[in-house]
C-alpha cells in the first residue's frame, strides 16, 4: 500500500501525473476547478508536430 | 481523458477547489471544496434534455464566448465528468425567479437545487500543482484594436473556429460575418412575428396591407381605430424589413477568410507585458495555418515574427513543410499596426526587415500569438498550498530539480511552471508523478510498499 497524492489541475500534465501515479497502483485525488478535466488541451483542434487530435 | 475518469485509482474531483493545506512532506491534510453543481452527479446520465429546455442563453467560455450554451451546461461535449453543471450566476430559479423547466425535464431527477458547497478533508503524503496557465489578453495593446476591430482575433479564439465541434463547425466565418448572420437572424424572427400580426388582419380586413397602407395614406379611414394601428403595425413591419433586405444583400458576398495574418509575441517578448519568450506561439501559428490550409487550399497565411522558434523534435521540419506545403509566408518584422479597412478587412502595417521597407497589407482574419500568462487565482492557490512563485507568478523552481517546489512534498509540472508546449508538459507531469511518488511508496510508510 502507498500514500495518497493530491493533484491540483485536471489539463494535459494533471491528466498525466494522475495516470502515471495511479499505474503505479497510488491512489490520486484530482482535482479541477472546472465542471470538466481536459484543461486548454480540450479546446485545441490539433497538437503540433504530428496534427494529431488534441481530444 | 477517459482513461482518467475510469481509472479505479483515481479519484476524479472535478469542479472542485483546494482550501485548505497543513502538515509537511508525506502527511499532508487538504480540504477540498466541492462546489454545489445543483446536479446529483451519480443520477445524471449527461442525456442533455435539460439544457435543450433551458431557457437562459449565455455565451460559451469553452468556446471562448464564439458560441452559446444554456444556464445548464456540459462544458463541452466529450467532457469528462459528463455531469451537467448549471452555472448559478445565470439560472433564473436559483435567483428568485420562476423557473425549474430542467427539474420538470430531468427523467433522473438529477436536479437538485438545495444541493450545497462540501468541504471534503484528505490526508496525502505528496501534492501536485498542475494548475495550468491563462490566454494574455491582448486587449491592453493599443495598436493591435483587438475587440475594436471584429476580425482580429487570440489563437484560441481561432483554435475554436478551426474544430470541427466549434461554434463555426470548422469553417473560417470571420466575426463580422457571423455579427451580421446573427443581426439577421433576429431581424428575421422580428419579421416572422410582425408579418403573422399583418396576415391576421389582412383577413379581416379583405385586402393586402400594402393596398390598405396607400389609402391609409391617401387619407382614408382616419377615424377608424381599427385600422390606425393596422397602418402602424405595416409601418414597424417596414422598418424591420428593410434594413433586413440590406444585410441579406450585404451577406451574399460573404465568404470565409482565406487571407490569414499571424502576429507573433503578443504579449511576451514585450517588456510592457512579459518579456519571457512563451515557447509554444511560434508552432502553434504554423499549425492553425496548416490546419486552415487543409480545410480551405486556397488559403494564404503570413506569419509576422522577429525569428520563428521552431526548437523541438520534427518542429523545424514542420516549419520548412509549412511553408513549403500550406502557402505559409514567414515575414521578418514586427507589426507596428492594425487598422480596419473596407469589408471590416483587418489592415496591418509593418516593417520588413529583409527589405529594411515599411509595408502594409490587406487580410481577411488576422489571428493574434498571444502570450501565456500565470493562471488567475495562482497566487491565492500559491498561499493556500504553501509555495512560493517567481516574479512572474509562475511557481518557483530552481533548474536542477525542474518539478520540486520551495516546499518538500510539493511538485509542480505543466505551464503552472512556466510556459511549455504539450509534450513537454507531458514529459514533465510524468517526472513529478516519479517525484511525488517516490514520497507515495517511501520504504518505511506505515503501509506495505507496493510495486509497480
Amino acid at each position: 500500500m502507498s500514500k495518497d497524492v493530491l493533484v491540483i489541475g485536471g489539463g494535459i500534465a494533471g491528466m498525466q501525473s494522475s495516470l502515471d501515479l495511479a499505474d503505479m497502483g497510488a491512489k490520486v485525488h484530482l482535482v479541477e476547478k472546472l465542471p470538466s478535466i481536459g484543461g486548454k488541451m480540450a479546446q485545441l483542434d490539433k497538437t503540433f508536430p504530428t496534427n494529431d487530435c488534441a481530444i | 481523458m477517459l482513461d482518467v475518469g475510469r481509472h479505479p485509482n483515481i479519484e476524479l474531483l472535478a469542479y472542485s477547489e483546494v482550501e485548505k493545506v497543513e502538515g509537511q512532506a508525506g502527511d499532508f491534510k487538504v480540504a477540498i471544496r466541492r462546489k454545489a453543481r445543483y446536479v446529483e452527479e451519480d443520477r445524471c446520465t449527461g442525456c442533455g434534455a435539460c439544457a435543450e429546455k433551458c431557457p437562459t442563453v449565455v455565451p460559451d467560455a469553452f468556446n471562448e464566448g464564439l458560441g452559446e450554451r444554456r444556464a445548464i451546461y456540459a462544458y463541452f461535449a466529450q467532457g469528462i465528468p459528463s455531469t451537467h453543471t448549471i452555472d448559478a450566476d445565470h439560472c433564473r430559479q436559483l435567483n428568485g425567479k420562476k423557473c425549474g423547466i430542467c427539474a420538470k425535464t430531468c427523467q433522473a431527477e438529477a436536479i437538485n437545487f438545495d444541493q450545497e458547497d462540501r468541504i471534503l478533508e484528505l490526508d496525502v503524503g505528496a501534492i501536485i500543482i498542475a494548475a495550468g496557465y491563462d490566454v494574455f489578453d491582448p486587449s491592453p495593446i493599443p495598436e493591435y484594436r483587438y475587440q475594436k476591430i471584429a476580425n482580429v482575433v487570440t489563437a484560441i479564439e481561432f483554435e475554436r473556429l478551426l474544430s470541427a465541434s466549434g461554434p463555426t463547425g470548422g469553417h473560417m466565418d470571420r466575426p463580422s460575418d457571423r455579427a451580421v448572420e446573427a443581426e439577421i437572424a433576429a431581424l428575421e424572427k422580428k419579421v416572422k412575428k410582425s408579418q403573422k400580426a399583418l396576415d391576421k388582419l389582412e383577413g379581416k380586413f379583405g385586402e393586402t396591407s400594402a393596398e390598405f397602407h396607400k389609402k391609409f395614406q391617401a387619407g382614408q379611414y382616419k377615424d377608424d381605430e381599427d385600422r390606425r394601428k393596422w397602418a402602424d403595425k405595416y409601418a414597424a413591419h417596414l422598418a424591420v424589413t428593410e434594413p433586413l433586405e440590406i444585410l441579406k444583400k450585404k451577406a451574399e458576398g460573404f465568404s470565409v477568410a482565406k487571407r490569414l495574418a499571424f502576429i507573433q509575441c503578443v504579449g511576451s517578448r514585450d517588456f510592457r507585458f512579459y518579456p519571457f519568450c512563451s515557447g509554444y506561439c511560434c508552432m502553434h501559428s504554423i499549425k492553425e495555418a496548416m490546419i486552415a490550409h487543409e480545410h480551405e487550399p486556397e488559403t494564404t497565411s503570413s506569419i509576422f515574427g522577429m525569428d520563428i522558434r521552431a526548437v523541438g523534435k520534427g518542429f523545424e521540419e514542420y516549419k520548412i513543410r509549412g511553408g513549403n506545403n500550406s502557402n505559409i509566408t514567414y515575414v521578418r518584422g514586427r507589426v507596428a499596426e492594425i487598422t480596419e479597412g473596407p469589408n471590416n478587412n483587418p489592415i496591418i502595417t509593418y516593417e520588413d526587415t529583409r527589405e529594411r521597407k515599411v509595408k502594409s497589407q490587406e487580410f481577411d482574419m488576422v489571428v493574434l500569438a498571444t502570450a501565456c500568462a500565470p493562471i488567475k487565482g495562482i497566487a491565492e492557490l500559491a498561499k493556500t498550498v504553501g509555495v512560493e512563485l517567481d516574479k512572474y507568478n509562475f511557481v518557483k523552481t530552481s533548474s536542477l530539480s525542474p518539478v520540486d517546489t520551495t516546499t518538500p512534498g510539493i511538485f509542480v509540472c505543466g505551464c503552472a511552471e512556466s510556459p511549455m508546449d504539450v509534450p513537454e508538459s507531458v514529459a514533465q507531469a510524468s517526472s513529478a508523478a516519479e517525484r511525488a511518488a517516490e514520497i507515495a511508496f517511501q520504504p518505511g510508510n506505515e503501509k506495505e510498499k507496493a510495486v509497480a
